[in-house]
């Protein structure tokens, strides 16, 4: 790795606004030859931004890109970043599943490939050697489903290094961006990855490594940078970091948040989970107070996010049981219509396919829940019901006969909080509430939830977003790898507690 | 969005989409009276098509219902052929009554759409892949029992019942297809089950986590179009007074191309019977009237095939040309 001379890759003065808000501001960044380099940062810090202008995805409003000291025009064009040397393996690998190992690896190499004939046995030897090269144990022509979670990082880390070794037409290594590659990885193979890191980078690839484990980032990197709400903070020898500066620097002294909820008097549970265990969850207990919002934070990978959907039913539990109301009901099997009956409703994150039907009109979507067992619908009064949900949650439409479709961001939420909400849930569980979400209907949101819990309600609400917590929830439970780490409660849910809880917690497991 | 704000009822614009297709009708009628006054425009012209195509509207308003779920009834058309050849043999072969003879039918219809929903539901399988080989094999069935021939001879009970009646003139098969289209109606819109197809089809996951048994919504549709088929199958033994193997082939594909060219009217967007029944008399009015005037069988598929690929892309317009997963 070296300082001085021509970097392999340049930023400079890089900004990018979205509806005002600055994603990214005046933000540089340097890569050498051959070094890995960390990129961290919380959730809206900007790094992802950073990418989607380096693979082509996000015009930028400013700034500038050299890659081996010549100028390159921005926004690229999408699928011209591997002709300068730059390739992306995201979190999910972009693998099919279905597809041997050599399909994988050829798939998209339209640069080499003859269009009209792929010699298979050719391309096979071809991959033989290249694993053989990075001391892999791969065969062709395993299929990508049989391979382990390591083996299948691995191979889309050579596929991307292959494809911007073999094509550049300068003849320099090229540079791999891995955004995440490892949240989902056990430890030992975190290892074997890194390995394979070193041995690129001993030809000379650069590495871009994202990521928001800060002990692999300690582990792997040669330098690292952080951003926080858009701006570089540092750049850091890594070697001469601690572990806190760069805890410090991605956490920041963050100005305190509104928090506008008090201290609630303890009181007895309205609802209790035990043992609950999921895909990534292990044996988690959790309960929640009549009138109190309780917060599940964690970085990627957590399995916080997992937790309302196991207690509404939409997925079945591996083990766990609910308490609600004196009643236990088995997580393993319960449906969303038992969750319903036991009033409990849940307002999922991915609103476009599991909140609302997009082509049916508002009153269609907030009418649904109410129509079990009625024979002869009356639509004049479904309609009436639904105008008068919209006055109450302020959904801004033009009729209640609009596809929902056709409504902003925030409105279709408020829709999807009213139409819940109708039903005097006991318990609403909430997945990221607010994402995609303007200021605006963000605060109305939380005026509703706060209006439930002032009624005795209790709200169980998972988010990423920690200025959030802060905001609106009573106690916050930090995850990671699927177990509960750290509970912070009352005036302690500040967003840099609960940044500090999630990134120092790596440390246990170390 | 950018297609229409919003649907006010007062929307002229709309008040046309809605109405289109019945305005071409109406055109083509006019048209085809005028070049041929004597044989086109005659009640008994009229009455005709309106009591032999009731088979074709109920074929139609029996593939809607899956098709509202998000599912295709491929073998719908075999099914129809299959209970119409197992009716004429229990009746004219094995002289059973048709007090008898027409629940089995139904039974047999709704049996095969609980087979197709099934496996559908179980193996996860998409039902057109399903229902095209259930219907195939179907077809099999009816070829081996009937021998491969034309049944007749069936109790001309059954034929007073669905042709030789008539009400105004027109037969009263006619009648039972518009009695279906209005239950259908009234399902679709003023019953819970009608929005939870909707919402099986439109939004599956959304419906689901409201609570929506989706699978036994869908397993239900599947049946109710199996004995739809079996209805249509019965009505058809009975306007022929015969069966014969090869009868359902040719209706799969019309009803097709009114299904979707129903929903491109009446209620825009969605499958719907008033539009699906417009629909086939809209089809058929065309052919008889082109073959009236000389054009000769080709123009059949000519017609079907292109109003289907037409109602799928005037529909995709209607909606904004979103990916949908068709």
């Amino acid at each position: 790795m070296s300082q001085s001379g021509t970097p392999r890759l340049a930023l400079r003065g890089l900004t990018k606004t979205f509806g005002g808000v600055r994603a990214l501001d005046c933000a540089d960044l340097t890569i050498a030859p051959g070094e890995v380099h960390g990129l961290l940062g919380t959730n809206g810090s900007g790094k992802s931004t950073l990418i989607k202008v380096l693979s082509g995805f996000h015009a930028p409003d400013a700034g500038t890109l050299e890659i081996d000291g010549r100028a390159v025009t921005l926004p690229m064009p999408l699928g011209r970043s591997e002709a300068h040397g730059l390739a992306f393996v995201h979190q999910n690998l972009g693998l099919l599943p279905e597809a041997t190992v050599l399909e994988n690896l050829i798939a998209g190499d339209h640069e080499r490939l003859n269009p009209w004939w792929i010699n298979w046995s050719k391309e096979a030897g071809r991959a033989r050697r290249l694993f053989a090269e990075h001391h892999l144990a791969l065969s062709p022509q395993h299929v990508v489903a049989d391979l382990s979670p390591v083996q299948r990082a691995q191979l889309a880390i050579v596929r991307a290094a292959d494809r911007v070794q073999e094509h550049r037409s300068h003849g320099v290594p090229g540079t791999l961006v891995l955004d995440e590659p490892t949240p989902f990885l056990p430890q030992e193979d975190v290892r074997e990855l890194f390995a394979l890191i070193r041995r690129l980078t001993a030809r000379g690839v650069s590495i871009i490594f994202v990521s928001h484990d800060i002990d692999e980032v300690l582990e792997v990197t040669d330098r690292s940078t952080v951003l926080r709400d858009g701006k570089v903070i540092g750049t850091f020898e890594t070697a001469a970091t601690g572990r806190g500066d760069l805890v410090e620097a991605i956490v920041g002294r963050a100005v305190a948040a509104d928090r506008r909820v008090s201290a609630l008097t303890p009181a007895a549970p309205v609802a209790e989970v035990r043992g609950l265990t999921g895909a990534i969850l292990k044996d988690v207990s959790l309960s929640v107070q009549p009138g109190e919002i309780l917060g599940l934070t964690g970085l990627i990978g957590a399995g916080h996010d997992e937790v309302p959907m196991l207690i509404a039913g939409a997925r079945p539990a591996v083990a766990g049981d609910l308490t609600l109301n004196g009643r236990t009901y088995d997580l393993g099997r319960m449906s969303p219509a038992d969750s319903i009956a036991a009033g409990i409703a849940l307002i999922p994150a991915d609103r476009q396919t599991a909140g609302i039907a997009p082509e049916l009109s508002l009153t269609e979507n907030a009418t649904l829940p109410q129509l079990r067992g009625s024979l002869a619908l009356n639509h004049r009064r479904n309609r009436d019901i639904t105008a008068d949900l919209m006055a109450r949650f302020r959904v801004k439409a033009a009729s209640p006969d609009q596809p929902a479709a056709e409504l902003s961001g925030g409105n279709q939420q408020k829709l999807v909080l009213g139409k819940w909400l109708q039903l005097d849930p006991r318990l609403v569980l909430l997945d990221e509430p607010t994402q995609g979400i303007d200021v605006g209907a963000r605060q109305e949101i939380y005026d509703h939830l706060l209006a439930l819990c002032a009624a005795g309600g209790a709200v169980i609400c998972a988010t990423s977003e920690f200025e959030q917590l802060e905001i609106i929830a009573h106690r916050v439970l930090v995850f990671d790898r699927g177990r509960i780490k750290a509970e912070l409660k009352g005036a302690g849910v500040t967003k840099a507690a609960i940044a500090k809880a999630c990134y120092e917690m790596a440390e246990e497991h170390a | 969005m950018k297609w229409r704000k919003n649907m006010h009822k007062s929307d002229l614009s709309y008040q046309m989409e809605r109405f289109g297709l019945i305005i071409v009708w109406l055109a083509f009628i006019a048209l085809f009276g005028a070049l041929r006054p004597d044989t086109f425009l005659t009640w008994s012209n009229f009455s005709t098509i309106f009591g032999s195509e009731a088979v074709l509207v109920i074929v139609t308003l029996g593939l809607m219902i899956p098709l509202t779920a998000g599912d295709f009834d491929l073998s719908i058309a075999q099914i129809l052929t299959l209970v119409s050849m197992t009716v004429a043999i229990l009746d004219a072969r094995m002289d059973l009554p048709l007090a008898l003879v027409l629940p089995i039918g139904l039974a047999l219809g709704a049996l095969i759409g609980l087979i197709n929903g099934a496996i559908t539901l179980y193996f996860r399988v998409h039902s057109l892949i399903v229902t095209l080989g259930v219907g195939t094999f179907l077809h099999g069935i009816t070829l081996w029992i009937g021998n491969s021939q034309t049944i007749s001879g069936v109790s001309p009970m059954l034929m007073e019942w669905v042709i030789i009646q008539r009400v105004f003139g027109v037969p009263i098969a006619f009648y039972y297809a518009i009695g279906l289209a209005v239950a259908i109606w009234y399902m679709l819109s003023y019953t819970a089950f009608g929005q939870q197809l909707l919402f099986t089809g439109r939004g599956r996951e959304v419906g689901r986590l409201t609570g929506v048994a989706v699978d036994r919504v869908r397993l239900t549709a599947f049946v109710l179009s199996g004995m739809l088929g079996a209805f249509a199958g019965i009505l058809y033994t009975g306007t022929t007074g015969s069966a014969n193997p090869s009868s359902g082939t040719f209706l799969l594909l019309p009803a097709f191309a009114a299904a979707f060219l129903g929903s491109t009217c009446i209620r825009p967007g969605r499958f719907n019977p008033w539009g699906s029944v417009i629909a086939v008399y809209f089809l058929v009015t065309g052919i008889n009237g082109l073959s009236i005037l000389g054009f000769r069988t080709f123009v059949q598929d000519l017609f079907y095939g292109g109003a289907l690929v037409l109602a799928v892309m005037i529909s995709q317009l209607v909606s904004g040309r979103k990916d949908r997963g068709l």
